[in-house]
C-alpha cells in the first residue's frame, strides 16, 4: 500500500538505471576523486597519529542524534537491531582501544522524503568519522580543516584530468583550503538570517534553505559554532559556563554546497548523559551497553563526521550528491 | 453494538445521542405536553467543579446588538459559529478526538470507525502512544487494518483538505519504535504534512492514571513478543493468562521537557508540536514550560478522563478534577485543550469559558462509534454543536471563542490560581 514518489516542492533530477549511472563518465569521474581523496585523508591522518579501525554496521542502539530520518531495524536473532545512522557511539567506546581513531563509515538513514529535493541528502551514505581522547573542540575542528585541505590536494594532485572534465577549477579549488576557515557562532549566523529576512528558530539547527543561503555567500568554508541544546543529539557536550550551549560545531561548504561535517566535544559524565537522553526524548534502557561503558569511564574526547559523498560533491561541484554514489539511494525512491 | 461498557459514565445517554443526534438535546418528544420540566438536581458529578458550575447569562447583551447590526435581524442561536484553531489545525468545531492507545476496547474496527467519522466531522484527531508498538504501523505488517496507518488513512479518506489534522502521540517506550521518524517520513502521511495538518504529541502523563504510564493487558503470547520493550507483571491477570504491560512514566524536569519540546521543534519542523499533561499538582508550571518551548498545543487531561485499563485507586483519588487544573492554569497563553468526561455541550462550554480553546472526546467517542460505526461520532457531536450554539447564543456571544469566565457562576467563587 506504501507509493514512493518524491517530494511536492522541487525537482531535480534522478539518477538514472544503474548501468545508466554506472556507465556515465560523470559518475567515473566522482569515483576516481572520491578514491583519491580517501587516500589522501587516510595518509594524513595516519600522519597524525590515528588508528583505521572497521566500524560495526548492526547493534542494539545507534545515533538518534538524525533530523526527523528513521532508522532501519534489523531482526538480529529475534532482538531488534538498528543498522548504523551514524558511529557516533562505537566511536567513543573504541577510545578504550587507542586515543584518536579512524574509520570510514557506512550510514543509513530514512530521511524525511523533503530531503529527496535538496540534492544534498542520500539515505545510504558515508562519513569519515574521527574521534580523540581528551581534546577540545578547537583541537577537533583544527582538525576537520586539515582534513578538508588533505581531501582537495589529494584530488587535485591524483584525479586533475577528472576535475579539469567536469569544470572544477584546480587553482580556486586549492586556493579555498589555504588559508584557516572561517568561524562564527550559531546565534550570529541566527542574526545574519534574520536580518537577511529569513525566519530561523533560534534554538533550532540552521534549516537547510538557511544553510545553502550562508553557503552561498561564503568566500571560504566556515564553521558555525555552539549550537543550542535541543538542536543536537545527547552526545555534544553542553558548556559548562554558558548552559544551553553545546560545544559543537558544523562546517558549512561555499558555493551554496552547504554542511560538510557535524563534531563537538562529547559529554563523558554518566549521570549527565542520562540526563541529556531524556532531553531528547529517548529511553535510557535501550542504551544500556553504551551506559555501562560511561559508568565504568571512558576518556573526555572530541572529534567530527565529514560525509564522504558531500565532500566528493563539494571538491568536484556536482549538482546533486547522489552523483558521488556509485548505488545512490535518494530518500524514498527505491534504488539498488 | 458490542458488549463495551463504560460504568460511571452516561453512557446510556450517549449511546441514545449516538442513534438520534440532535434530538438528543431534548427530553423525550413523547413527553410533550403531558409533562413539567424543570431542574433535575441528580445532574451531574458531585463534586465535579466543572458540573458544580452554572452558565449564567446575562440580560445585557452587546454582543448581540454587534450581530444584530451585522445581520440585519435578530440573532438566534444558529447564528453562532463554532470553527476554531485546534493546535494550529483549523477545526470545524471547538472538539477533537483524544487519543484511544492501545487498549484492546478501542482497537481495530472502534477505532478506524471514529477516525473516519471524526475526518468526516473536519474536527482533529490524536492517535494513541503505543498502538505502533503493539498493533503496529501498517506498511508491512500483515494485518494494516489494526494499525497506526490505518487510523491516518481512514481519516484522510474522510477529511476535507482545508479542515482537521492529525496528532500523533509518542511516549517513552514508543521512542524505541521511532513512531514519529516514521510517519514523519512515510510518503502515505506527505497530503497531511504539506498541508500543515500533522503534529506530534509528546506524551506527559494521562489522566486516569497520572504518575503511571500506559497499561493494557495482554494475553500470554503477546506479552512475550513484548518483553524487551515494556514492563510485563505476570502476577497480574495470572488466573485469567494473561498479563499486564506497563509503560514507564518516564522522568521529567523542567529542563527535560523543554529540550524535549525544543529537539521535537527542531527534528519535525513541518509538523505541530502538541504537550498532553496528567492532572499534576504542577499542572500550571508544565503547561508555561511547554508552552514557552513553543509547543503549539497543551493538553491537559482531568482524572475524570481515560479510556484504558488503569488501577481503581488511581480511578478514584489520584489526580486533580478538570476545574481544577483550569483553575490553577488561570488564562492560557496560547492553545488549551481539555479532557476528562466530555460528551455534551454544556462541559464544553464551561471549559471554553475558562480558557480551554478545544475539548477532546475520549470514552464518549467509542460509545458512540459502537452504538453506530457509520454515523454514531457524527450523531453524538451534532447533538453537542447543537447545545453548544444555544448555550453560547444565550450568553449572548455568537461565537464559541467569545465563552469567557464571566458566563459561569460557581456558588463558593472562582478563585483565581
Amino acid at each position: 500500500m506504501t507509493q514512493t514518489r518524491p517530494a511536492a516542492t522541487g525537482h531535480q533530477e534522478l539518477p538514472g538505471t544503474p548501468r545508466e549511472h554506472l556507465s556515465s563518465p560523470v559518475t567515473r569521474a566522482a569515483a576516481i576523486i572520491q578514491y583519491r581523496m580517501l587516500t589522501a585523508v587516510r595518509e594524513y591522518l595516519r600522519g597524525q597519529g590515528f588508528t583505521e579501525l572497521l566500524p560495526p554496521v548492526i547493534g542494539p542502539v545507534t545515533d538518534p542524534g538524525a533530523r526527523g530520518a528513521k532508522q532501519v531495524d534489523v531482526d538480529y536473532y529475534g532482538h531488534r537491531y538498528k543498522i548504523m545512522t551514524s558511529a557516533i557511539l562505537y566511536k567513543q567506546a573504541s577510545l578504550a582501544l587507542f586515543d584518536k581513531i579512524l574509520c570510514i563509515a557506512p550510514n543509513v538513514r530514512l530521511e524525511p522524503l523533503e530531503t529527496a529535493s535538496t540534492s544534498r541528502h542520500l539515505a545510504e551514505f558515508h562519513q569519515i568519522d574521527v574521534e580523540m581522547a581528551n581534546a577540545s573542540r578547537e583541537e577537533a575542528m583544527a582538525l576537520a580543516e586539515g582534513v578538508v585541505g588533505a581531501a582537495v590536494r589529494g584530488a587535485v594532485a591524483g584525479a586533475a584530468e577528472e576535475l579539469a572534465w567536469l569544470g572544477r577549477d584546480v587553482n580556486q579549488l586549492s586556493e579555498l583550503v589555504s588559508a584557516p576557515f572561517g568561524r562564527r557562532s550559531h546565534a550570529d549566523a541566527v542574526a545574519d538570517l534574520h536580518s537577511m529576512g529569513h525566519s530561523q528558530n533560534p534554538d533550532a539547527e540552521i534549516n537547510w534553505v538557511a544553510e545553502a543561503i550562508l553557503s552561498r555567500e561564503a568566500s571560504r568554508p566556515f564553521f558555525v559554532t555552539d549550537y543550542p541544546k535541543g538542536s543536537r543529539g545527547f552526545y555534544d557536550r553542553e558548556s559548562r559556563d554558558r548552559p544551553g550551549v553545546l560545544r559543537n560545531f558544523d562546517l558549512i561548504a561555499t558555493e551554496g554546497y552547504g554542511e560538510l561535517c557535524s563534531g563537538s566535544e562529547r559529554e563523558s559524565d554518566y549521570a549527565t548523559i542520562i540526563a541529556r537522553i531524556r532531553e531528547t526524548g529517548e529511553n535510557p534502557a535501550k542504551y544500556g551497553w553504551y551506559l555501562q561503558m560511561l559508568r565504568e569511564g571512558i576518556p573526555a574526547s572530541a572529534g567530527f563526521g565529514i560525509g564522504v559523498e558531500r565532500l566528493t560533491r563539494y571538491i568536484a561541484g556536482l549538482d546533486a550528491v547522489w552523483q558521488a554514489s556509485v548505488y545512490p539511494k535518494v530518500p524514498g525512491v527505491a534504488a539498488p | 453494538m458490542s458488549l463495551l461498557r463504560a460504568d460511571g459514565f452516561p453512557e446510556e445517554t450517549v449511546r441514545a445521542r449516538a442513534k438520534t443526534g440532535p434530538d438528543g438535546a431534548f427530553p423525550d418528544p413523547g413527553g410533550y405536553g403531558n409533562t413539567l420540566y424543570g431542574y433535575t438536581p441528580a445532574a451531574g458529578q458531585p463534586g465535579d467543579p466543572i458540573d458544580e458550575l452554572r452558565l449564567v447569562p446575562p440580560v445585557f447583551v452587546p454582543q448581540r446588538l454587534a450581530k444584530l447590526i451585522d445581520l440585519t435581524r435578530e440573532p438566534v442561536y444558529t447564528d453562532v459559529a463554532l470553527d476554531t484553531v485546534i493546535g494550529g489545525f483549523p477545526s470545524a468545531l471547538p472538539v477533537y478526538l483524544s487519543a484511544f492507545g492501545s487498549t484492546q476496547a478501542a482497537s481495530v474496527d472502534l477505532g478506524v470507525a471514529a477516525s473516519r467519522q471524526a475526518g468526516r466531522l473536519g474536527i482533529p484527531m490524536v492517535v494513541g502512544e503505543n498502538v505502533t508498538p503493539v498493533n503496529g504501523y501498517g506498511r508491512i505488517e500483515e494485518d494494516p487494518q489494526r494499525s497506526l496507518l490505518a487510523r491516518i488513512s481512514g481519516y484522510a479518506q474522510e477529511v476535507a483538505d482545508s479542515r482537521g489534522g492529525v496528532a500523533v502521540q509518542q511516549s517513552t517506550e514508543d521512542a524505541d519504535a521511532e513512531v514519529w521518524n516514521l510517519v514523519y517520513s512515510d510518503p502515505n502521511v506527505q497530503p497531511l504534512l504539506e498541508s500543515g495538518r500533522l503534529a506530534f504529541e509528546l506524551k506527559v502523563g494521562q489522566g486516569a492514571k497520572p504518575g503511571l504510564g500506559g497499561m493494557t493487558v495482554l494475553d500470554a503470547a503477546t506479552a512475550g513478543r513484548l518483553a524487551d520493550a515494556f514492563t510485563i507483571d505476570p502476577a497480574v491477570g495470572a488466573e485469567h493468562g494473561t498479563r499486564l504491560r506497563s509503560s514507564s512514566p518516564g522522568t521529567f524536569t523542567e529542563e527535560i521537557l523543554r529540550q524535549q519540546i525544543r529537539l521535537m521543534r527542531n527534528n519535525y519542523p513541518r509538523a505541530r508540536i502538541w504537550v498532553k499533561l496528567p492532572p499534576a499538582r504542577d499542572v500550571r508550571e508544565a503547561a508555561g514550560v511547554a508552552w514557552s518551548a513553543g509547543a503549539d498545543a497543551v493538553t491537559v487531561d482531568g482524572a475524570e478522563g481515560g479510556t484504558g485499563w488503569a488501577p481503581l485507586a488511581f480511578l478514584q483519588h489520584a489526580g486533580l478534577p478538570l476545574g481544577e487544573c483550569l483553575r490553577r492554569i488561570g488564562d492560557p497563553p496560547s492553545c488549551l485543550l481539555v479532557s476528562g468526561r466530555m460528551w455534551e455541550g454544556a462541559r464544553v462550554a464551561k471549559c471554553l469559558a475558562l480558557g480551554a480553546t478545544a475539548a477532546g472526546l475520549g470514552r464518549a467517542a467509542l460509545l458512540a462509534v459502537d452504538t453506530d460505526p457509520e454515523n454514531g461520532l457524527v450523531n453524538l457531536i451534532e447533538c453537542l454543536a447543537l447545545e453548544l450554539r444555544m448555550l453560547t447564543s444565550a450568553l449572548g456571544k455568537y461565537h464559541v471563542a467569545a465563552l469567557s469566565r464571566e458566563d459561569v457562576w460557581a456558588a463558593g467563587g472562582w478563585c483565581a490560581p
